[in-house]
């Protein structure tokens, strides 16, 4: 049971950066596509929405935040189950942000190239995915301190 | 292309249509948006061919008998099984041909509407033929333009009829193109949307009225005539060919309300 325990630990551990680089590659991947097409149509501000696109990039940021801060000396009973806990949950937080903020960056590009001076305040909904991203790694922290050693 | 992040692609290198009636040519040639659909799986390219054919004045032009617009319809709307929207787009855009079709009958002086289930379709066939009389053919609750319809067919009035219709049909569009925005039905509605938009800018009102005597003098033959019309969408020999491009023609009510 201690070492099923232990393995469980070591995803918690993991977990936050590995789901938190899915979601900014998904999210990358999704707001990147929007860009490019918005390249074919535009003729010029190429690099406003290129670096809007690069946004979800946070998340494997704060996953690997996470990860530095469950970190212990030693992974036993005692931290397993709290670091899987944490690590999981932060990271599926972390993979779903991602994925989303992506989504709704495709669809300010999209509006914003119709609408240049939308461009700004069509990212807010990006803006407030990254808040609860943002709060997922504080709250992780805080939570983080009280685990055992 | 499947993959979300390619129809995100190909939906954002479309340019803005805007509102109808706003714009003087259209943002994109069809040189260029055919190059950007090339982007689209070859079943969706058949597809988006057989929407537009379908939905398009010039791709319905080559069938001389309602029964073989109807059926081809039918045949259209059941290769889109995995596209329910679609299927109801292309349901509703044959409703509003028969409408127009109805009005233009009665125009005409048909007392009653006769064998309309061969030259209607939709839900509505039974209360048009049961309110022949109404000048909204009973569908004012549900279709209020049918009435405006109604009273600029009488007046011959035929560009502002063209404009009530592509309105009714630029709606149905907007309404289904609000579900969707980055799919193939997005594209697909993009496309039906750009070949409005398109016929539109190659209005003027000199050359409608050119048109508009060519078409009356082509009408004189009577929609029944060899190689004419078919009362559903109307011909006119001046049209080009169907089939010659992807988006050859869009819906004319103009051309329906004279043929």
């Amino acid at each position: 049971m201690n070492e099923f325990i232990v393995v469980l630990g070591w995803f918690g551990l993991y977990a936050p950066v590995a789901f938190g680089a899915i979601g900014s590659s998904w999210g990358c991947t999704l707001a990147g596509s929007a860009a490019i097409g918005a390249m074919l149509d535009s003729d010029g501000g190429y690099g406003r929405f290129v670096g809007v696109s690069l946004m979800p990039s946070s998340q494997v940021i704060y996953g690997i935040v996470i990860m530095f801060s469950l970190q212990r000396s030693s992974i036993d009973a005692a931290n397993g189950a709290a670091l899987f806990a944490i690590g999981v949950l932060s990271g599926a937080t972390m993979l779903l942000t991602g994925i989303r903020q992506g989504e709704v960056l495709a669809s300010a590009i999209n509006a914003s190239k119709a609408k240049p001076e939308i461009f700004g305040i069509s990212l807010a909904p990006a803006a407030v995915l990254e808040g609860f991203s943002v709060f997922a790694l504080v709250f992780a922290l805080v939570l983080a301190g009280s685990i055992p050693a | 292309m499947s993959r979300p992040h390619q129809y995100i692609m190909l939906v954002t290198s479309l340019p803005h249509l805007g509102k109808m009636f706003t714009r003087k040519e259209v943002p994109i040639s069809e040189f260029r948006l055919k190059q950007r659909l090339s982007m689209l799986r070859p079943d969706h390219l058949r597809l988006l061919r057989e929407l537009v054919e379908v939905t398009a004045w010039a791709g319905v032009a080559r069938y001389s008998l309602d029964s073989e617009v109807l059926r081809r319809a039918r045949e259209v709307i059941g290769d889109l099984k995995d596209y329910p929207d679609l299927q109801h787009l292309v349901g509703a855009r044959m409703e509003t041909r028969t409408v127009i079709a109805a009005l233009r009958r009665r125009r005409d002086g048909q007392e009653t509407a006769g064998d309309i289930e061969n030259w209607g379709f939709g839900r509505w066939c039974g209360r048009i033929a049961n309110h022949w009389s109404d000048p909204g053919l009973g569908l004012g609750n549900f279709m209020p333009w049918v009435a405006e319809a109604h009273r600029l067919m009488q007046s011959g009035n035929h560009i502002a009829m063209e404009r009530l219709s592509l309105t009714q049909i630029f709606r149905q569009l907007d309404h289904y193109g609000m579900l969707h925005e980055f799919d193939f039905e997005a594209v697909a509605i993009y496309v039906l949307r750009w070949v409005i938009v398109e016929r539109w800018s190659r209005y003027s009102e000199d050359a409608a009225r050119e048109r508009l005597q060519l078409l009356v003098t082509a009408a004189l033959g009577g929609p029944n005539a060899p190689g004419g019309p078919s009362e559903l969408d109307g011909m006119a020999a001046d049209e080009p060919p169907p089939g010659q491009g992807l988006f050859a023609d869009a819906s004319s009510a103009l051309q329906e309300t004279l043929s």
